[in-house]
């Protein structure tokens, strides 16, 4: 009878150890595999041929030299950014927050087309004062990539800032230590393990996105074009699998220092949070930087704005809805509804293999679930064109390969860590004991997970869906590759309609995806706020 | 047989170790039926896993549990007819408080409206009444822990086991939440495992205490055979040593008057 019982004890204990090979099984099949089927890809011919081909050195070059700046005058900006929103007593920081953090709801290639819009041979600066910059080329790529990556460095940075204990700033305070000396001294050391992770994710962020070069790099080529052009354009997967490899390299690299250098405090208890000092001046300082920021990062949008509204941007500036109604003519709602789609498929399926495996490594101990645990951040060292190369490669010959579900599929993927990230600290933060008093009264786990888990991190669960649903609706890293033969999302016509010199429309479907993935933000951010007043 | 009678609960050279690291050491005890038993020991000293072995959350390496005369060694958490309170609560937060005492009586085919009194009965008898309809974060640390223990009462188990139920409570609340523990215990008749590192909280509860040192049991007696005969030298410094610091550093004020 004793042995029955134990042996049941035991049984129930593997249940779980099912789920997490399970989850083990499902990485293995949808990153790991595939990379390795990339990574095989290369031969020895076909590395010497891309290795020495003309193109490849200059391009290995321009990545480094506009990724590098880009992320130095990014990091920069946002750390100037952070500490006038977290360290002087300036008003509205909810609103410069908020617009701060709005172009991460556009493709990466519409900053680079508002640049376009806005300096480029047709632009409004261009034609109305008469200004030529000349953007395309390496100072394009810059700014399209420091407004692209401006408002990830922000959030980092000014994350940690936000968990700075006050009674250590007060001490040196009270100790007669300046201000400036104190930043220097206390809070940049406190930032350090953030801002050499931000400083990598930046870089990696930039250096494998292919949309602003594409659009404003005019003869600049950089590696992730170079990809895009041999392994989309020319369907050469193995010179694209040589590149896809060079492009892990930074990615990886800023795997390892994330994995190195773990927790920023962020989470941890703060007794105090620092109180910023009264100073006028540098009050002062603070609106004016915030509003320009303000200003160069939402530039884009009012330009897509003006584009979009006035019969001919930008010397006819009389009102007209006549550039949608095209928009749509040329095909945008069904690329639309495509969109929507894999963007909802992604954030159901997403969200529900993030939380099953959050729950699994932070409430259950093992090797197993640390496997899960490595497996589920790895997701974030895989830049999203490596991985659509590798889901074309791996994926070939399957059934769901030029279906709707291999796009879902790959989107849940590439944005996985973040959302599973989310989930494991919530979950770590919930009383280790819940499911031990379940047991104890006679309460199974999964009731437990039901009742009383899933309503206490329900709007974690929300924020997971919306990370889900927004980058999916604005990526055009994976689906390039897997688009067509899947159904083509609306991100991808932005550049389609820029190379037809259709500009109306590319603002069109830029403002589309941005009114969308803010209106989602917003119902979200109201649903939260009408439970915080219950 | 009859000897055994009044045994409630029999441990028989029970051993646990994590990683080739003993954490208890062959250990054995029994609890009287109603009882009120304290484990008392320093962080690390293996209470906690006794604990969640006597329940059944952790399997022993070895050895066996008897209750009432049966080997429960094996059997599942909620078969025991034991409860546990944890040190923080543990409680459901997205129900009231009268929610969370009914919740587990869902699963035992206890008719609605009999699970509906018998939840409505705990609360009152633990003196929340009037908090019923109350989200457990609107209450204080010590509305929230009586809230454990009717949760756990109110499917009666015989024995009800505390982890250091108190060690988050101010010193006001903990002293009467004591008196209260004492009163459900004789209301309800249960026997209580009580584990605590507070010496001064042993004593005033305990019919007996066990003394617990790195996973092996230093003394387990009545609080004043501990006191008359301390049973080694660890017993006398950190049990009695340190009652008695307690008691002389407030001597001074109180004796003095």
């Amino acid at each position: 009878m004793t042995m029955l019982k134990t042996m049941k004890m035991k049984k129930r204990v593997s249940a779980n150890g099912i789920i997490q090979a399970c989850m083990v099984l499902f990485f293995l099949f949808c990153v790991i595999l595939p990379i390795v089927s990339m990574l095989c890809r290369i031969t020895p011919d076909g590395l010497r041929e891309m290795t020495q081909s003309p193109q490849f050195l200059p391009a290995v070059r321009n990545s480094l030299t506009t990724a590098l700046t880009a992320t130095v005058i990014s990091m920069l900006l946002a750390l100037a950014a952070a500490w006038c929103m977290e360290r002087t007593r300036i008003r509205g920081r909810a609103v410069f927050g908020m617009l701060f953090v709005i172009p991460m709801l556009i493709p990466s290639i519409s900053h680079a087309f508002g640049l376009v819009a806005l300096f480029g041979n047709n632009g409004l600066f261009t034609k109305l004062l008469g200004w030529d910059v000349g953007i395309y080329g390496f100072w394009g790529i810059v700014v399209g990539s420091v407004m692209y990556s401006f408002p990830v460095a922000f959030l980092m940075l000014s994350g940690i800032l936000q968990y700075e204990d006050g009674m250590t700033d007060q001490a040196a305070r009270v100790l007669g230590i300046p201000r400036f000396r104190r930043f220097l001294g206390i809070t940049l050391p406190y930032m350090k393990k953030t801002l050499i992770s931000a400083f990598f994710a930046v870089f990696t962020m930039i250096v494998t996105d292919y949309g602003v070069p594409l659009m404003v790099g005019g003869k600049q080529i950089t590696l992730s074009v170079l990809m895009y052009q041999r392994a989309v354009a020319l369907i050469d997967y193995d010179s694209g699998s040589v590149i896809g490899a060079c492009l892990l390299i930074p990615a990886v690299i800023a795997f390892l220092v994330d994995l190195c250098n773990p927790e920023h405090g962020q989470g941890g208890y703060v007794s105090e949070p620092v109180v910023p000092e009264k100073s006028r001046l540098s009050t002062v300082l603070s609106y004016l930087w915030c509003t320009l920021l303000s200003l160069l990062v939402l530039a884009p949008i009012f330009a897509f704005c003006m584009m979009v509204f006035q019969t001919k941007y930008p010397v006819d500036s009389t009102f007209t809805f006549e550039h949608i109604e095209k928009t749509f003519h040329r095909g945008a709602d069904e690329y639309l509804l495509n969109s929507l789609l894999y963007a909802l498929l992604a954030a159901l399926f997403g969200t529900l293999l993030a939380f099953v495996c959050s729950y699994l490594t932070a409430r259950s101990k093992g090797v197993l679930g640390k496997c899960v645990h490595l497996f589920s951040i790895t997701s974030m060292a895989i830049p999203g064109i490596v991985l659509g190369l590798s889901y074309v490669i791996f994926f070939h010959s399957t059934p769901i390969y030029g279906t709707v579900l291999i796009v879902a599929l790959a989107n849940s993927v590439h944005f996985f860590a973040s959302p599973y990230l989310m989930m494991y600290n919530t979950l770590q933060k919930v009383n280790p004991n819940l499911e031990a008093v379940g047991q104890s009264l006679g309460v199974g786990r999964f009731r437990i997970v039901r009742d009383v888990i899933l309503p206490k991190v329900r709007y974690t669960l929300l924020e997971m869906f919306v990370y889900f649903f927004v980058n999916s609706m604005m990526t055009i890293s994976a689906v390039s590759f897997l688009a067509p033969p899947s159904p083509k999302p609306v991100a991808l016509m932005i550049n389609q309609f820029e190379a037809q010199l259709l500009m109306e429309s590319a603002a069109v479907v830029s403002l589309l995806i941005l009114l969308i993935n803010l209106l989602l933000k917003l119902a979200a951010s109201l649903l939260r706020r009408n439970a915080g007043k219950e | 047989m009859d000897l055994q009678l009044n045994r409630k609960l029999e441990i028989r050279g029970i051993c646990k170790s994590y990683r080739n690291h003993a954490i208890l050491k062959n250990m054995s005890f029994a609890v009287e039926n109603g009882e009120f038993l304290s484990i008392l020991g320093p962080s690390g000293c293996g209470k906690t896993t006794l604990l969640r072995i006597l329940i059944g959350l952790l399997p022993p390496d070895a050895g066996s549990i008897l209750k009432d005369g049966c080997d429960i060694t094996g059997a599942k958490p909620s078969n025991r007819g034991m409860g546990i309170v944890f040190q923080n609560y543990a409680l459901f937060e997205h129900m009231t408080v009268l929610r969370n005492v009914e919740y587990a009586l869902k699963f035992q085919k206890i008719p609605k409206k009999e699970a509906r009194e018998r939840a409505e009965h705990m609360v009152e008898a633990v003196g929340l009444k009037e908090h019923a309809s109350k989200m457990p974060r609107n209450l204080s640390g010590g509305q929230q822990q009586r809230v454990a223990i009717a949760r756990t009462l109110a499917l009666k188990p015989d024995i009800v086991l505390l982890d250091e139920p108190m060690s988050a409570l101010d010193v006001a609340t903990r002293l009467s939440m004591r008196a209260e523990l004492k009163a459900l215990q004789s209301q309800f008749g249960t026997t209580m495992i009580y584990v605590t590192h507070d010496q001064e909280e042993a004593f005033a509860l305990s019919d007996r205490i066990m003394i617990l040192n790195s996973g092996e049991i230093s003394q387990l007696d009545t609080p004043e055979n501990i006191v008359r005969h301390p049973a080694n030298a660890y017993v006398q410094t950190f049990v009695l040593d340190n009652l008695q610091a307690k008691v002389d550093s407030l001597a001074r004020f109180i004796g003095g008057k």
